[in-house]
């Protein structure tokens, strides 16, 4: 079989070959390498470090400290007069940064629990990829949501801690709901992250000297991989993947009833709930597909774990997931649009005619109209970097709708005396600092944790096998649980 | 063991005492739009000045303020009657429930709605769900904005704190404020009353904005005494209550244009 | 005669299986075996007992101990200090739903991370029975034997195509 392609050998072959000469040995199920040369291959990629690296990783380090730390002291320090909330919007970015960072985290917990829970073996190389940007997700949804309070010092009030005022928060609050789910979400996905990454810190222990020794060592704490330690291993990890799916579904509904439950126009929509969750999923699996096809171009040894297998099934779900989204979406709109209240009404024409329609045409088109007229097409989703790109345009989609759902919806309400377009300011350096700070956070974990859980992969291999039926080997997977 | 159904549930939310107990009529006919209760509002609880720039971008401070609408250019103008608007002191209050620390409560004892500053963090949920947009947020701290300082041997000396209002305090950033009915004179009357061993009459006290307006149309007292002016103003043929099918109960009733 | 242990190493899990079977024959009981491995082997499949496990009865534990948690926050709090808001009743229902689930929820996932812990004995930073080779994917069986018969077990588990045999003690990881 000839090479034809730079990304994957036989991906760009004509449709009749391939159907007829596919070779199962292209999927990593199917190629296993010795346990030794994948152990020895993640840890590779985790040491190599280029100039390039650095360059990179300092200048998210200066864009960390400038745009993120500096510009919130100084508004801290200031007020939130610095930054563009006033009448009527007085949510503005960071309440869009929080819901899109939330978004973003859906991803990593569909991918590790939902394809868990559904035995989708295409999941294994990327778990914990996905797993990561959950928690650095939400480490930035929660950064966003207290730069967004007026009193940032007194934050802690919000938590039901006793005290000598004997005061409790209050839990008719939406604010409280989502308190308590993100909190829920953030712990449980950093345990789920950790959870499987205990044995991969085993092996990187067993195969480091110095201080990334020591390192390993404390946070493998000892395990090794006896029967008892594997069976508690695999109970509390299937109690997470079905525990961790409700989970998410109601963090992101509950964040959307921060909205849903205001008496705004445009905003106490009932369909919110699960609206906001599948807007969530399609910015989240975009953003899956940039990192994977950025691990791939940057890490060493990543062609071998990741491969257009993964990208052609993650493409196939931001497909599906797009449909579903467009279906909220029309849910949603649809419904306001026939209404005939006067204030959703003249919303609407705002925000189809008003100074932000240009957000509204890109948000559909990258939303809804981009996925369905590219990722029907294999060779488009084999490609990790068209598949990236189109990543990053539902991101941007995404992201245009939270900005439209929270302060341009805003500037409509009931009483037109008080209309007026809200304005970002500091809030673009701060949106710049928390996606700098995402990204410094990814960078720093590729190079103290291995990011494929080996273990998983060849798992995976052990239960995959080719079985002679008839004339032909036939692909068969074998259940060990 | 039964269950006290005005306490536990899951219906939506119940009424209030519908009428209220402080309650305020306001005159559209006869407002003329001066915004003397704007400026008398303001010298009485310590209102900010914010500044041309920022009161420019919707950042002002007015606890009331006077709200017109018009088309047309002059001479042609058609105009709507001026709108005093300000906290209309729901029974069914949006701004409550959605507060996560409490700041935002309803009074047992005044049943109207309270503002606590010191407990508030600035998450500003409260004046979102306000469907009237009558809550004021501190964007920065205007008051030590040392364009209104004077520097007196080497200090910052302002000239506007001379005026402030000692019963009321001083607002710090972040934190969100309303109209509250000038209760610190609602409770100076209370304390007199108390002392002389008898209720709050109406009439005893009125809000700063009731006694600056110069043609009367603020007209404040108690809605529960049906021999007050007010709660027989408010039942007047013309009146109306702003957003009503909201069913937020205001305690404000309109009177427009007859 | 003091018992040691002897490590017998696998690559493929047949060959463990028949050596497990061969120790039983001779002698060495399953609570005298232990089997360490880099993936997780059925139990079934190397004819061991079934290992049991805590973990998802102190999940169910901390599913309850959250419920609680979750109805005092709403219905607890509200009793200790009450404070009206908005004409929403005092014991609010459907809040009451989504906190009791995100509490349930949160001691849930917390004590069956917790169960793993307690359960396996985490952190354990003492000397463990251990080769680093398992962690590349080898099985490795650690039993307790006679001293004087060592012979005959290291001869055993050659024949049945383990990789190496030799005794080994704890060591640090």
């Amino acid at each position: 079989m000839a090479v034809t392609s730079k990304y994957f050998p036989g991906a760009e072959k004509g449709h009749e070959t391939e159907h007829e000469e596919h070779d199962p040995r292209e999927s990593l199920m199917y190629d296993p390498k010795p346990r030794g040369e994948m152990n020895q291959m993640v840890m590779e990629s985790m040491l190599t470090t280029s100039c390039k690296f650095w360059v990179v990783f300092c200048m998210l380090a200066v864009l960390v400290a400038t745009c993120f730390f500096y510009a919130w002291g100084y508004m801290i320090a200031e007020g939130l007069g610095v930054a563009g909330v006033m009448r009527p919007s007085y949510w503005g970015i960071f309440l869009v940064n929080t819901v899109f960072w939330i978004g973003i985290s859906h991803a990593g917990t569909f991918i590790s629990a939902i394809l868990r829970v559904m035995k989708a073996e295409f999941r294994r190389p990327f778990t914990r990829a996905a797993e990561l940007m959950t928690t650095f997700g939400l480490i930035q949804a929660g950064a966003s949501i207290f730069m967004h309070l007026g009193r940032v010092w007194l934050a802690y009030w919000l938590f039901p801690i006793p005290n000598e005022r004997q005061l409790w928060p209050n839990f008719h609050s939406p604010l409280m709901w989502d308190l308590l789910a993100i909190t829920t979400y953030v712990l449980g996905s950093t345990m789920y992250l950790f959870l499987p990454l205990i044995p991969d810190l085993a092996m990187a222990r067993d195969r480091s000297t110095g201080w990334r020794k020591t390192f390993f060592k404390t946070l493998a704490l000892g395990f090794r991989g006896t029967e008892g330690e594997w069976r508690h291993l695999q109970t509390a990890m299937n109690i997470f993947a079905f525990a961790i799916i409700p989970v998410m579904f109601s963090v992101h509904t509950i964040v959307s009833w921060d909205f849903a439950m205001a008496m705004r126009p445009g905003w106490s929509s009932t369909v919110f709930g699960p609206y906001f969750v599948l807007g969530a999923l399609h910015s989240g699996m975009g953003a899956v597909a940039i990192v994977l096809c950025l691990m791939r171009a940057t890490m060493k040894h990543m062609d071998y774990f990741l491969r257009a297998e993964h990208f052609d099934a993650l493409g196939k779900l931001m497909m599906i997931v797009s449909f579903a989204y467009a279906y909220f979406f029309f849910n949603d709109y649809i419904v306001q649009w026939y209404g005939g209240d006067k204030w959703t009404d003249a919303l609407l024409h705002w925000l189809e005619e008003g100074p932000m329609a240009w957000m509204f045409y890109q948000l559909i088109f990258f939303n809804i109209v981009l996925p369905w007229l590219t990722l029907w097409n294999r060779k488009i989703r084999q490609n990790p970097w068209l598949l990236a790109l189109i990543g990053l345009l539902i991101n941007v989609g995404m992201y245009w709708e939270r900005y439209l759902i929270v302060p341009v919806m805003l500037t409509i309400n009931r009483m037109p005396f008080t209309w007026k377009l809200y304005e970002p300011r500091i809030e673009i350096f701060l949106t710049i600092g928390t996606f700098s700070l995402f990204l410094l956070f990814y960078l720093a974990a590729s190079r103290l944790i291995p990011l494929i859980p080996v273990w998983e992969v060849q798992e995976g291999q052990m239960t995959h096998s080719l079985r002679k039926v008839g004339k032909t080997q036939v692909p068969t997977i074998s259940e060990f649980e | 063991m039964s269950i006290d159904l005005n306490l536990v549930g899951a219906k939506g939310a119940i009424a209030q005492e519908a009428e209220g107990k402080w309650g305020m009529v306001i005159d559209q006919d006869v407002c003329t739009g001066c915004q003397a209760c704007v400026a008398a509002c303001a010298m009485e609880n310590n209102l900010s000045f914010v500044g041309e720039e920022d009161a420019g971008y919707g950042r002002t401070q007015h606890w009331i303020r006077i709200e017109r609408f018009w088309e047309g250019a002059y001479p042609e103008v058609k105009s709507t009657p001026f709108q005093p608007m300000l906290c209309q002191q729901c029974g069914s209050a949006p701004c409550e429930p959605v507060c996560p620390v409490f700041a935002s409560v309803h009074s047992q004892s005044q049943d109207i709605n309270l503002q606590v500053y010191n407990r508030c963090v600035g998450t500003r949920y409260c004046a979102n769900n306000c469907p009237y947009q009558v809550r004021q947020f501190n964007y920065r701290d205007y008051h030590l904005d040392p364009i209104h300082a004077n520097e007196v041997d080497g200090q910052l000396v302002y000239p506007f704190h001379n005026q402030f209002n000692p019963d009321v305090t001083v607002r710090r950033r972040g934190v969100m404020e309303k109209c509250t009915f000038c209760i610190q004179r609602i409770h100076k009357a209370e304390d007199t009353a108390k002392s002389q061993g008898r209720e709050v009459v109406d009439g005893e006290m009125v809000p700063a904005c009731a006694q600056a307006c110069p043609s009367n149309a603020i007209t404040f007292g108690r809605l529960d005494d049906p021999e007050s002016l007010v709660s027989q103003m408010a039942h007047d043929e013309r009146g109306f209550k702003h957003l009503e099918e909201l069913n937020t109960m205001p305690r404000i009733t309109y009177l427009k244009e007859g | 005669m003091t018992d040691t242990t002897l490590l017998a190493l696998f690559e493929d899990i047949d060959p463990a299986a028949n050596a497990i079977e061969k120790l039983h024959e001779m002698g060495v009981g399953d609570s005298q075996i232990n089997v360490i491995s880099g993936v997780p082997i059925m139990h079934k499949m190397l004819g061991r007992p079934h290992p049991w496990t805590n973990v998802s009865r102190l999940a169910l534990g901390g599913a309850i101990a959250g419920f609680m948690f979750g109805l005092f926050l709403n219905f607890g709090t509200p009793a200790l200090y009450n404070v009206p808001v908005g004409g929403q009743y005092r014991f609010p229902v459907p809040p009451g739903l989504i906190i009791v689930f995100e509490m349930t929820m949160l001691f849930a996932l917390l004590s069956t991370f917790l169960g793993v812990f307690l359960d396996s004995y985490f952190p354990n930073y003492r000397p463990l029975e251990y080769v680093p080779e398992i962690s590349d994917g080898k099985i490795g069986i650690f039993f307790k034997y006679p001293v004087d018969e060592q012979e005959k077990f290291v001869d055993a588990m050659n024949q049945l195509g383990a990789e190496s045999v030799r005794p080994t003690e704890a060591q640090q990881l």
